[in-house]
């Protein structure tokens, strides 16, 4: 009986893929402590990303800088997009949508004949943006008959259980997740470059108020004792 | 002329203070305000909230007038000068945290200080004025969170003072000159935001000084309540009162440093609270063109926008939300009970009370939802509730059954 | 009621303060250093380059630095000649006073005799000189120099300042370099940038 409506939800998931409640999002173990991987994850960005997507709020970050994205190579002064769509700004990306949103919606592009790009994407359908990533994680397309794909039944539909891998890129699966992974280190870094800091002096701070806390209570009794409250 | 130097034993000393108390009320004022104001010696929990509202405000003062200092208030550089001060001014991501942890904080805050009042009965005579003034500070107080939610100028930001400056329009003929002369600008702009920049920064806050001062005045001028309920002196010392200095100083020490805890772990590990005190949606630049799926204003302004919306009328749901706050004032002329506080009230009073939290939460839960028929009822269920509670009192506070306080309660 | 223990009062009370003040003093911190030059402001206060070729002799070229006029005069031989000669009308006729690196410290205050590089504010208030490099202009005996109209201050071609004029200082000459025969950085040298 389980199983009917398991099947039944599918069914209308492929029939209704354009709800992203049907799929859940896939979780990116975002680190913010993995500098190489965000230092990957830029130069990821200068070299796919920076051709359209702008990161103006990074202009002076020195891990940008290094990685080669400059203000002067944003396309910051383009007018005409396809479609007339300009692509966002992704300095805080990562905050509008979780970081688990964007490692998903990177892995989640398929071939998709009859919009502009050719492609679709099962987390913002009918995005304006191409599978930049084609070459690496290769092309997908909607899953024939999820109902039989391995690993399906059991867990809450995920995004790989509803496109497959037809041709695969110059990445494996496992290499094309650590890639997505450190482009949204990058990404969850450009929207808070003050992260390490901020976790580094929260220790400090709260081992100080403890302690503090400590003296307070202290000198609360002994002004108290002996009165009754 | 007499100058602030002393020769005492050991020398010259500079400032002798003895020069300062002959020209200011220095002294005076410790015995009066803080030696020798006498509290009830039985305030528990409830009691520090005065206090680290106190705290909260201090805070909300100083961490926005520096960040005044690098903030733009037009429509074009507001939102990257907030990027500006999280990024490039050094230690901005700090000071911004505390500023939106802080206006968060004072809400929890002057929500349990308003409890407090509630169920001690703080706004029984003769302390009606006090707990109008409190309330002013209240209204005043959404007030200055409102204009300074709007200066970050995301998304959430522009919608949600387009949808409050709205309600002006809802009054009747006046209405759709009121929104226009409210904004500056015919649709909410950087006019609007501008100006916004200068109520949030200026007026509101000489405002919300203004009333804490008379709040305090007024306080001392009667003396503090407590939790019984029962009169105490607070101008001279009695078995039942302590002096304020140093006991309460000393124990509210415990309440800030707690505060302290509490306010550092939001700041330094989860800023956003999951979306409640910084929105998602606020990280996109304000667009006008296009609404956000899901507009609600922050939490602490949930419960109204909730019984807001579940009256289907604009004007009714205009003056539904403005009587819930309407009846607050009231209060004091609503209860009729013979005892103040809840513990010698009857079990009406307390069922009431307990009803009033869980539709005041409830409120505020819905107020963040989006909008379905099941929780429009909900919401309809629980305006029931909240004016219940206020528009039954002068019934059930009257004739309920109340418990005799005790003579002394040390 | 038991007694008041007055003594561990105190200590905790002198405890508790100490803690108190040194968490004050913690927190007072990052509001001290807000105050400082942001990452952008640093940047735009970044050293700048400037090519000396176009420079005919005896023109004076103006540059903003850091919001402030940087001149850079080529002097001819003439100019210089004449710099000894006012040594006994100056009042630091040898840049003892810190107003200048130390290869400025010459008569020159110059990297390279040709080209003299200072920052044009006067010393006196903040306005700034006019240049003068007319003989006999501002005086009988002027030998060419600054001139600046707000108090009458008057500065040599080495912006070495008279004697008996309200301006106290010879101008200031910022850090610079040559990075190539025909180009200097300005707000920087070998040793690093132009501190507060």
């Amino acid at each position: 009986m389980k199983h009917f409506w398991f099947c039944l939800l599918m069914f209308f998931s492929i029939s209704a893929f354009a709800l992203t409640e049907e799929i859940t999002l896939s979780h990116a173990n975002v680190n913010i402590h993995d500098t190489a991987s965000i230092k990957r994850g830029a130069k990821y960005f200068a070299t796919i990303c920076i051709a359209c997507h702008t990161l103006i709020y990074m202009r002076y970050d020195p891990i940008a800088i290094e990685a080669g994205i400059t203000y002067e190579k944003m396309p910051i002064n383009i007018t005409k997009w396809p479609n007339n769509v300009k692509p966002p700004d992704l300095s805080l990306e990562t905050e509008v949508h979780s970081p688990d949103w964007v490692y998903t919606y990177l892995h989640s592009f398929y071939v998709d004949k009859s919009t502009a790009t050719g492609f679709n994407n099962l987390i913002f359908p009918d995005t304006a943006m191409p599978d930049m990533l084609a070459s690496f994680q290769g092309t997908q397309t909607l899953a024939g008959d999820i109902i039989q794909s391995e690993g399906s039944y059991g867990h809450t539909l995920e995004w790989y259980d509803v496109v497959e891998l037809q041709q695969q890129g110059s990445k494996t699966p496992d290499e094309f997740d650590q890639m997505t992974l450190d482009i949204v280190n990058f990404l969850n870094y450009a929207a808070e470059p003050f992260a390490v800091k901020q976790e580094q002096l929260g220790w400090w701070v709260l081992g100080y108020l403890l302690i503090l806390l400590v003296l307070v209570v202290l000198m609360k009794r002994a002004y108290w004792k002996g009165e009754r409250a | 002329m007499k100058l602030p130097l002393v020769l005492t034993k050991r020398g010259w000393k500079v400032l002798d203070l003895n020069w300062l108390y002959a020209r200011y009320p220095v002294r005076e004022f410790m015995q009066r305000h803080m030696t020798g104001y006498y509290a009830p010696r039985n305030f528990n929990f409830w009691y520090f909230f005065g206090s680290l509202s106190l705290l909260a405000l201090l805070n909300q003062i100083i961490t926005g007038i520096w960040l005044t200092m690098e903030y733009t208030p037009t429509g074009t550089e507001a939102f990257a000068s907030i990027q500006h001060i999280m990024r490039d001014v050094r230690y901005g991501w700090l000071l911004r945290f505390m500023h939106t942890t802080g206006a968060s904080l004072f809400f929890v805050v002057v929500y349990l200080h308003m409890y407090r009042g509630l169920i001690y009965g703080s706004y029984r005579a003769p302390r009606e004025l006090l707990w109008l003034i409190g309330m002013a500070i209240y209204l005043t107080l959404l007030l200055e969170a409102f204009t300074g939610y709007v200066l970050p100028w995301g998304q959430m930001s522009f919608w949600g003072a387009s949808v409050i400056t709205s309600f002006a329009s809802a009054i009747p003929w006046v209405g759709k000159y009121l929104v226009i002369w409210l904004r500056g600008d015919f649709n909410v702009s950087g006019v609007t935001l501008h100006r916004f920049f200068a109520l949030h920064v200026a007026l509101v806050p000489l405002i919300l000084l203004g009333f804490v001062f008379l709040h305090l005045v007024a306080l001392h001028y009667v003396g503090s309540n407590n939790p019984t309920g029962i009169d105490t002196k607070h101008d001279k010392p009695t078995a039942e009162t302590i002096p304020f200095h140093p006991y309460y100083t000393v124990k509210d020490l415990i309440g800030v440093v707690v505060f302290l805890l509490v306010f550092s772990t939001i700041i330094f590990f989860a800023p956003k609270m999951g979306g409640f005190f910084l929105e998602n949606n606020n990280f996109i630049p304000a667009n006008p063109m296009q609404t956000p799926e899901h507009i609600a204003p922050v939490w602490y302004m949930t419960p109204f926008y909730a019984i807001l919306r579940a009256v289907p009328n604009k004007f009714l749901g205009l003056i539904t939300m403005a009587s819930a706050i309407g009846l607050m004032f009231i209060l004091p002329w609503l209860d009729r009970s013979k005892v103040r506080s809840i513990r010698y009230k009857g079990y009406l009073s307390k069922i009431a009370i307990t009803i009033f939290v869980i539709c005041f939460t409830g409120l505020g839960y819905l107020g963040i939802q989006s909008v379905s028929p099941l929780r429009t009822t909900l919401a309809e269920i629980f305006s029931v509730g909240y004016f219940a509670f206020f528009l039954l009192m002068p019934f059930y506070t009257r004739y309920e059954k109340t418990t005799e306080p005790p003579e002394f309660f040390t | 009621m038991e007694e008041v223990d007055l003594k561990r009062r105190c200590f905790l009370r002198r405890a508790t303060t100490a803690a108190g003040g040194i968490g004050i003093a913690a927190t007072a911190v990052p509001f001290v250093e807000y105050w400082l030059p942001s990452v952008d402001t640093e940047a735009a206060a970044a050293p700048i380059s400037v090519d000396l070729s176009p420079l005919q002799p005896k023109q004076q070229l103006t540059v903003s630095w850091r919001g402030q006029p940087v001149w850079i005069i080529r002097r001819t031989q003439e100019m210089l000649d004449d710099l000894p000669k006012l040594n006994n009308q100056l009042s630091d006729p040898n840049s003892l006073e810190d107003q200048q690196p130390t290869y400025a410290k010459n008569i020159y205050r110059a990297i390279q005799p040709e080209f003299f590089v200072a920052v044009g504010v006067c010393t006196h208030l903040g306005c700034i000189p006019t240049y003068r490099p007319d003989v006999g202009g501002i005086s009988p005996d002027w030998l060419g120099g600054f001139y600046c109209p707000c108090h009458g201050s008057r500065y040599d071609l080495s912006g070495r300042v008279y004697k008996n004029v309200p301006a106290p200082l010879n101008l200031k000459i910022p850090r610079y370099m040559y990075t190539s025969a025909h180009e200097i950085t300005i707000g920087a040298d070998k040793e690093g940038m132009e501190g507060a």
